[in-house]
């Protein structure tokens, strides 16, 4: 089983985002690999985070000389979420911190789609988690797994716990599968507990999410994964394997009682 | 534009070399995504001009002059 197409169809979420397209618009892009796609949208973020630098830079510093709240009304009220996305990276961390503890959760949220994580990594790093579980439940609401993917790769660990657990079990495997930083994959794993394992299986389920409830649980410690599985009744057991073997992927084996 | 005129218009407009995969795609896509490109840096343009105009209706009487001042406007 390749999970490449459902990963170039994630890329090309991203970069109609970036676009202003609607991602069926560019629907064509779904044929390439996903790190072609991947390439081409960072190339464009680059270009557009980058085309009206100066005078992005110059907004920045001119908002130094404005009070903390007024900077958050002309954020909200004037710049709107894409070039408040476009200079939260250039305001300085603290600052950019302090503005955004002024602006509803929904804002923030519209800012999160369209911000470029890597260019506000410190301000991301810096949100208090409780305000970053807010945001996440507002994404959560919306459906936005592709954003969160983008995000939880520069989220403090207090703040990926906070997400994580605002996180429901559909959206947390949606959100894994398009982990922009696979890397921070284990951290995210070490909080799935065991018995989130059985709800996940559950959700796959239902909303035939298979591939990416397998691709998550292949990234989990093999033992724990035996753990949750062991935990499973037969025949949900069952049904993990038989769902595992369809997608050929191949799962710790349990011992279980009675087993033969 | 021909597949290699678009490949090329999009390597200017973003300044690096396409990736490759970008050369599977037909005349039409190329063009499209060229299209693509071009309106959203055309867009944020305008968007950037317009939202300098409405952020000063929000920035107290006295702080306008300094503002415009670092804006070089």
């Amino acid at each position: 089983m390749s999970f490449e197409p459902l990963r170039s169809r994630a890329e090309v979420i991203k970069l109609a985002r970036l676009l202003r397209r609607e991602p069926g618009q560019l629907s064509y892009l779904e044929r390439l690999p996903a790190e072609d796609v991947r390439a081409l949208r960072e190339q464009v973020t680059d270009l557009l985070f980058e085309a009206h630098d100066g005078t992005l830079q110059r907004l920045a510093t001119s908002s130094r000389l404005l009070p903390v709240g007024v900077n958050a009304m002309i954020s909200q009220h004037a710049f709107g979420p894409m070039l408040s996305a476009r200079i939260s990276g250039l305001l300085g961390p603290d600052r950019a911190v302090e503005i955004a503890a002024k602006l509803p959760s929904e804002f923030l949220a519209d800012i999160a789609v369209e911000l470029d994580p890597r260019r506000a990594s410190d301000v991301i790093a810096r949100m208090p988690a409780e305000r970053v579980a807010e945001v996440t439940r507002e994404l959560n609401r919306r459906d936005e797994y592709v954003t969160m993917g983008r995000f939880v790769g520069h989220l403090s660990g207090e703040a990926l716990r906070a997400s994580v657990a605002a996180t429901d079990d559909a959206m947390l495997l949606r959100t894994a599968f398009v982990l922009e930083e696979r890397e921070r994959l284990d951290d995210l794993a070490e909080l799935v507990g065991e018995d989130r394992i059985v709800g996940l299986a559950k959700v796959a389920e239902r909303e035939q999410l298979w591939p990416e409830a397998l691709d998550l649980l292949m990234s989990l410690d093999r033992d724990r994964v035996a753990e949750g599985l062991a935990r499973m009744d037969s025949e949900q057991r069952e049904l993990v394997e038989r769902r595992a073997r369809e997608q050929g992927v191949e799962l710790p084996t349990v011992a279980s009682e009675g087993a033969a | 534009m021909s597949r290699e005129e678009a490949l090329r218009e999009l390597g200017k407009q973003l300044h690096a070399t396409p990736p490759a995969g970008l050369s599977d795609l037909s005349d039409d896509e190329l063009d499209d995504l060229v299209e693509a490109v071009t309106d959203a840096r055309h867009q944020q343009a305008a968007e950037l001009h317009a939202a300098g105009e409405k952020a000063f209706a929000h920035i107290p009487r006295l702080l306008r002059g300094p503002i415009r001042k670092v804006m070089g406007a």
